[in-house]
């Protein structure tokens, strides 16, 4: 097996693991419990910091893009975002725009 | 029950599948640039069904960086799966020692979370997991086929849509995570998060954004426990 598909399949079956484990963890316990806010919690957390990362200090094709370009299409999308009364899309494409704009 | 499914199915074709789906052309275009196959796409993108820790085993792979690397680091990074998982199923379960909402488990992802997080309170419980799968399994499909094709259309696209293309996944995520900016609770964990990341700058790459996410999250939801 090549090394890309052995890569491949740990992490789908690692991912899965996660997922499973995640899902038997919690059991029996109630949707208010301690430990289930504090999962959320933790995953609203890494998405958070995955996505101030991937804007600040990315790396890969998103480092070719200006710092500058990324902060405003940030910014952008989600002004639009709020302005649009919490429409996705046009949000999305709107700070996809004002990236290109300043890039 | 096949009502659930088909108003889950119906509420994934939406904005948010159009969203996800540029998010995994960009993804097959990179693959196919990487000079790995149409079907190694499709795999990852089922497979693994996590945009970031997609994109660190391809670059992982793309670069030679060696199996151990690619694997751990595709997996700290989505091992956000198993908080999610945790907190969605107890609105997946049916009763008590339910073992379906298993099924869920390949589709535990952004996506459905977030959407499921927000609709299934408002569900009633038998019509939860069959929306959940309903949508899951929508968006799932999607993604992969979206997968494929941005490896087919790879090289074809002008320079200012490939740039949007890359950008399309951190704004997405960013989107949706801005929904729950509204809510008190969700929002103390994001703005922690973000406050954590420069933590994940010192750490070696793998473990830096779960180690931020666990430190912001748990700061996070101590805060919540301390003003009730």
């Amino acid at each position: 097996m090549a090394d890309a598909d052995l890569a491949l399949v740990l992490t789908g079956g690692a991912c899965l693991a996660l997922r499973l484990a995640g899902l038997l963890l919690a059991g029996r316990l109630r949707a208010d419990h301690p430990f289930i806010a504090w999962a959320a919690s933790v995953a609203q957390a890494t998405l958070a910091a995955f996505v101030t990362l991937a804007v600040v200090a990315p790396s890969g094709a998103l480092a070719a893009l200006p710092l500058q370009a990324r902060l405003t299409g940030l910014a952008v999308g989600i002004a639009a975002f709020f302005a649009l009364r919490q429409r996705l899309l046009p949000a999305l494409l709107i700070g996809l725009a004002a990236l290109l704009l300043v890039r | 029950m096949w009502l659930g499914a088909f108003s889950g199915a119906r509420a994934a074709l939406a904005a948010p599948a159009i969203a996800m789906a540029a998010t995994f052309i960009a993804f097959g275009t990179a693959v196919r640039e990487a000079g790995l196959s149409a079907g190694w796409a499709l795999a990852a993108a089922w497979g693994i069904y996590g945009m970031p820790g997609q994109l660190i085993v391809l670059q992982a792979v793309a670069t030679g960086g060696g199996i151990a690397a690619a694997v751990m680091g595709a997996v700290a990074v989505n091992s956000r799966f198993l908080p999610m998982a945790v907190a969605l199923s107890p609105w997946l379960r049916r009763r008590e020692r339910d073992p379906l909402p298993l099924l869920a488990a390949p589709f535990v992802s952004i996506t459905p979370w977030a959407a499921a997080m927000r609709a299934l309170p408002g569900e009633p419980v038998p019509a939860r997991l069959p929306w959940f799968l309903g949508f899951a399994l929508t968006s799932w499909l999607l993604g992969g086929g979206a997968a494929v094709a941005g490896h087919m259309l790879a090289g074809g696209f002008p320079a200012p849509v490939r740039d949007a293309l890359v950008f399309a996944n951190p704004l997405y995520f960013a989107l949706l995570m801005a929904a729950d900016l509204t809510r008190p609770g969700p929002r103390r964990g994001l703005i922690a998060g973000a406050l954590a990341a420069p933590l994940a700058l010192l750490l070696p790459p793998a473990w830096g954004l779960l180690c931020a996410g666990l430190l912001g999250g748990s700061i996070a939801f101590l805060i919540g426990r301390a003003r009730g």
